[in-house]
């Protein structure tokens, strides 16, 4: 029987539901010490002194250190610009200045509280247009001398971390000879990926090596950061991955494991765990950034699009980490969706004195959605033609290209899938049954499914069942505890239960790029397929000696291999495993993967370039929400998604990744927001970052689209991001339809909904 | 010396307890909010002075009255088939924080808490409600709730004193009362205005013969609302006097910004959610 499409349970569930489940913060030993920071208390400021002889005489306190104690290195994801502790300068409130490890979790606090910090507060650029404007101070003066981590330097200057532009004369000529002219400012605020556990490290300093356990999405990321910023190399630290309490791309550059590493190196090797608490989590999570889109589009008499202007600035807060990229998700997502003519692109990512910005599922195409959505909904507004009709005209199809050159080969998808929405939820019907106080939204996009590397090596164990071992991590989606397993399982026809998964472990298992983009699965699963074909190669050399028959007689069935037409020459994988380690040696086998690029112009932009999208997907989502006209809230009272996910391997997993993002998409439509004022953030627990409860949310309708992938495993791509990319977009569009109104400044908030409602009624 | 934490099993031990340490003591009825204030103020050398194992507190009860014990929980409350003609006050307690908290929070916690933003207070206000106190050294005695509220998390309670329990008066006849709490998400939330409303009709249900409003979060303490309640008694319910009401009530609150919500949206939603408020009693007062 085939595995594909079956909802079979995931591995860590008992664990997870028992508690069995050992996570970072449960690692315990005898000689463990514990770890905390002493954090800048100001958004902007000059250190002038600090004082640690206290702090080091408290009772419990092993060690004090600060930047004198650390090499003097910068390290960064894609710009070495940040010191592992600030040195002279601080430039966000909760920058790291010093550590401490001491016996007990109290002690290392008590002993933070005595250091004494002598610290002149600066004038922050709390905001982009601060940032932006002329003569603003800068967030990082020696700008000029930090050095890209690989390749050349890309564009960036001043407070401006990285730059891109792609333009074309002709988008002027399509202004000039628009008939008509529809333009839109949109603004959307941070979201904290909030998950369950709070991050949290351990480090253990030994023989020269760290060693670092951490719930983490991508192992191989600390392991190179770590080194960079402890000036060793890469293979000189260890990273072993744990069960992760949720990570939502919060977990995918280091935060915690360098402190631990150096603080146990300066405590004579003993483990030194750090814990955040969460007010610590929030205002150093690498949130989903704020940003501003300006877009405007010409369009001719009959509202065929001529041209779009696209200007967007992005916050990256005082540290780039990956955001370095993101211009370029918004250049490749410009063309993604609807065919708009001629266009420019201007993209900027802009420091300010915050809390430095990051991954967050979706990253920043959740607001580009939405805002791209709001301005087509405006646009058919203003030329009198249904919104969903307009897109219709407007969708690109198969053959069609982005603005990089590459060709969208499936991209008729996107109109199938409005066809499959037609069914679930006919459009006129639901416009013509709409009750008071409600409205509707349609939207449409594309997504990317990572193209990072990933790597398996499967093991034949002599008992018949397969170890996989492999750096992939399990951030709570199911890539592995589903979908790796299910996959290797389906390969070998094995139960579930025969397939062995390692957790992570960077001394062990080659590289992998982390649980991010979607990717897992794809590929991951992929180089679980390249390893099982060649192990099965092996096993079948071994298996035909044993049965005395030809290779390409024999079949692989349920576990066992056999002569075709023979049923009872078969033989288990456990005597074929048996069999080979005592004659041949041990079968083992490896498969890696990457998406291979796609052909593209290099000259279509200028900038950081994310050179190309890979193995898109194509999705439609539709919403229905309820404005309370007392009190402005707004509740999504059904939401539907139409998502192409090239193969279904679990399909309790690909609901749960759906039903998630969208509630992940309804929170930052509604709900969640990290608010600065002066340079800090309001939102400073979960008391007061209000994020969605399950009462809140819509049971969610969700309709596949398969439509295998040749490359993927059993035609599988991404499916974990997708559904977030168009909630914001969704919810904006129904609740604008709802009030007649037009929301463009996410979240939404009661506040919002409701002096809207009172504008409305004053006009009446 | 004394424990950090001591736990009785009778009124008698509490009040002893009481009478000899009660400046030092905390009393912990459920814990809702003491253990995250507890927690967010970093007191870790408060006393506590754990009542909930005293028996007899924990009933609801009729006689000729309605008792309400000060240990009876949220969820008490919702349940309760005797508190069927108090509908505000089971809403209220049907929207204090979530379930778990419901289950473990006490009305009279809640009472003596005295957040600007505690739910139960503007039901219990609306419905008259007493509070008795009792001591080792006084005996007890009776406080209309309105009273006992002193300011923003400060009460008559005197730290020998325990409440008992609370009573309320009889509901109206033709009457009907609710409670409305205007918050981002519909549970664990603390209320950005809370509005409790009992309205009953005269005999040919159309003038309104009594009618008591209460707010919580648009000032320290949680207030009966006179002002109004002179204006539309003995009133038929129009859109010009709910917009004259709306007009007052601006002038009775105090609204504040805090990261919940602005001064601006409060001021904004606490005349529309009292309109509705009154509308629905009406409503279900005149069916």
């Amino acid at each position: 029987m085939s595995l594909l499409g079956e909802n079979l349970v995931r591995t860590d569930a008992v664990g997870k539901l028992t508690g069995e489940a050992r996570y970072t913060v449960d690692y315990d030993g005898k000689d463990l010490l514990h770890g905390s920071l002493l954090r800048s208390p100001v958004p902007a400021g000059l250190i002038k002194a600090i004082d640690t002889t206290v702090a080091e005489s408290l009772p419990g306190v092993r060690c004090v250190i600060t930047a004198k104690d650390a090499p003097d290195a910068r390290a960064g994801w894609v710009l070495r610009e940040q010191a592992l502790f600030a040195r002279k300068q601080v430039r966000f409130e909760g920058e790291v200045i010093a550590a401490v490890a001491a016996d007990t979790p109290e002690q290392a606090r008590e002993a933070v509280a005595a250091i004494i910090l002598d610290l002149a507060e600066t004038q922050a650029v709390g905001d982009m247009e601060t940032a932006l404007a002329e003569n603003a101070p800068l967030v990082h003066p020696e700008w000029k001398s930090y050095q890209p981590v690989s390749g050349e330097d890309y564009p960036r200057h001043g407070n401006i971390a990285s730059e891109l532009m792609a333009d074309d004369d002709a988008v002027d000529v399509a202004f000039e000879n628009a008939d008509l002219i529809v333009e839109d400012e949109f603004t959307s605020n941070r979201q904290y990926q909030a998950y369950i556990e709070p991050k949290s490290a351990v480090g253990i300093y030994r023989d020269g090596r760290y060693t670092i356990h951490t719930g983490h999405q991508y192992p191989f990321n600390v392991r190179d950061r770590v080194a960079q910023y402890l000036d060793v190399r890469p293979s000189q630290v260890r990273v072993i991955g744990h069960s992760i309490g949720g990570g939502f791309g919060g977990k995918l550059d280091t935060g915690l494991e360098p402190y631990a590493a150096i603080l146990s190196k300066f405590s004579g090797g003993r483990p030194v765990k750090i814990v955040n608490n969460r007010t610590e989590d929030i205002l150093t999570c690498p949130s989903r950034e704020n940003a501003v889109i300006k877009m405007r589009s010409a369009l001719d008499k009959q509202g065929n699009l001529l041209g779009r202007e696209l200007i967007c600035h992005m916050d990256n807060g005082a540290y780039s980490g990956e955001m370095a990229f993101m211009p370029s998700v918004i250049f490749h997502l410009a063309g993604s969706v609807y065919k708009v003519g001629n266009i420019r692109v201007i993209a900027r990512l802009v420091y300010t004195n915050t809390a430095p910005t990051g991954a967050m599922r979706g990253v920043s195409g959740v607001y580009f959605c939405a805002f791209q959505e709001r301005h087509m909904d405006h646009i058919a507004d203003e030329l009198g033609v249904d919104r969903r009709e307009y897109r219709l005209r407007n969708l690109v199809g198969n053959g069609d290209t982005l603005l990089s050159g590459q060709v969208l080969d499936d991209a008729d998808l996107l109109r199938k899938g409005f066809e499959k929405m037609e069914e679930a939820a006919p459009w006129s019907q639901l416009n013509d049954n709409k009750k008071p106080w409600h409205g509707i939204g349609i939207c449409a996009g594309t997504w990317i499914t990572n193209s990072m590397p990933g790597s398996v090596q499967l093991i034949l164990n002599e008992d018949g069942t397969v170890t996989v071992v492999t750096a992939a991590t399990d951030n709570g989606s199911g890539a592995v505890s589903m979908g790796i397993t299910q996959i290797v399982a389906e390969h070998f026809g094995l139960p579930a239960d025969d397939i062995v998964v390692t957790m992570p472990d960077t001394d062990v298992a080659a590289y992998d790029g982390g649980s991010q983009g979607s990717r897992t699965t794809h590929i991951v699963g992929r180089a679980a397929g390249i390893a099982a074909d060649e192990l099965k190669g092996m096993i079948f050399d071994v298996a035909s000696g044993m049965l005395e028959a030809g290779r390409d007689d024999l079949e692989l069935v349920n576990g066992q291999v056999g002569v075709v037409g023979y049923p009872d020459s078969r033989i288990s994988l456990g005597d074929i495993a048996m069999t080979a380690t005592w004659t041949r040696g041990p079968l083992s086998a490896s498969g890696s993967y990457t998406t291979a690029p796609v052909p593209y112009n290099p000259g279509c932009a200028s900038g950081m370039l994310f050179p190309f999208f890979p193995t898109p997907t194509y999705h439609v989502h539709l919403a229905e929400v309820e404005v309370n006209p007392v009190t402005g809230n707004v509740r999504v009272v059904r939401y539907i998604v139409v998502q192409e996910v090239g193969r279904v391997i679990n399909p309790a997993g690909v609901r749960g990744q759906i039903q998630g993002a969208v509630a992940q998409g309804i929170g930052h439509a509604l709900y969640e927001s990290l608010r600065i004022r002066d340079s800090r953030y309001l939102e400073r627990s979960l008391e007061a970052y209000r994020l969605p409860l399950a009462v809140d949310m819509p049971e969610v309708e969700i309709i596949t689209m398969e439509h295998p992938h040749a490359l993927g495993p059993f035609g599988a791509k991404g499916v974990g991001e997708p559904a977030i990319i168009l909630a914001p977009a969704t919810v904006a569009c129904a609740v604008s339809d709802a009030i007649g109104r037009p929301f463009n400044s996410i979240p939404i908030t009661p506040e919002d909904v409701l002096e809207a409602i009172v504008g409305k009624e004053k006009q009446l | 010396m004394l424990e950090r934490f001591i736990s009785v099993s009778s009124e008698e031990e509490a009040l002893a307890q009481l009478n000899a340490h009660g400046e030092e003591l905390q009393i912990l009825a459920g814990g809702t909010d003491l253990m995250v204030q507890l927690q967010q103020s970093g007191q870790r050398t408060r006393r506590l002075l754990h009542i909930e194992k005293i028996p007899g507190l924990q009933k609801i009860s009729y006689n000729g009255e309605t008792g309400i014990g000060a240990l009876c929980t949220h969820r008490q409350i919702v349940e309760s088939t005797l508190l069927a003609h108090y509908r505000s006050l089971r809403q209220a307690a049907a929207q204090v924080g979530g379930w778990q908290t419901q289950m473990v929070g006490t009305l009279g916690g809640n009472i003596c808490n005295a957040s600007p933003a505690a739910d139960t207070l503007p039901p219990l206000l609306v419905h008259d409600a007493r509070i008795t106190l009792v001591s080792q050294a006084r005996g007890s005695r009776v406080v209309d709730l309105e009273k006992f509220l002193l300011g923003r998390r400060h009460t008559d309670r005197h730290h020998d004193e325990l409440v008992s329990g609370i009573t309320l008066s009889q509901p109206p006849e033709r009457g009907s009362d609710i409670y409305i709490k205007v918050g981002r998400r519909s549970a664990t939330e603390v209320a950005i205005v809370g509005l409790a409303a009992c309205v009953a009709l005269d005999e040919h249900r159309r003038l309104i013969e009594d009618v008591r409003l209460a707010v919580c979060s648009v000032g320290p303490v949680p207030k009966r609302l006179y002002e109004i309640e002179n204006l539309i008694k003995g009133q038929e319910i129009s859109d010009s006097l709910l917009d004259e009401a709306g007009e007052m009530l601006l002038e009775l609150i105090e609204p504040i910004d805090d990261v919940r919500a602005s001064k601006k949206y409060r001021a904004m939603v606490a005349p529309r959610v009292l309109r509705e408020a009154i509308t629905c009693c009406a409503q279900n007062a005149s069916g």
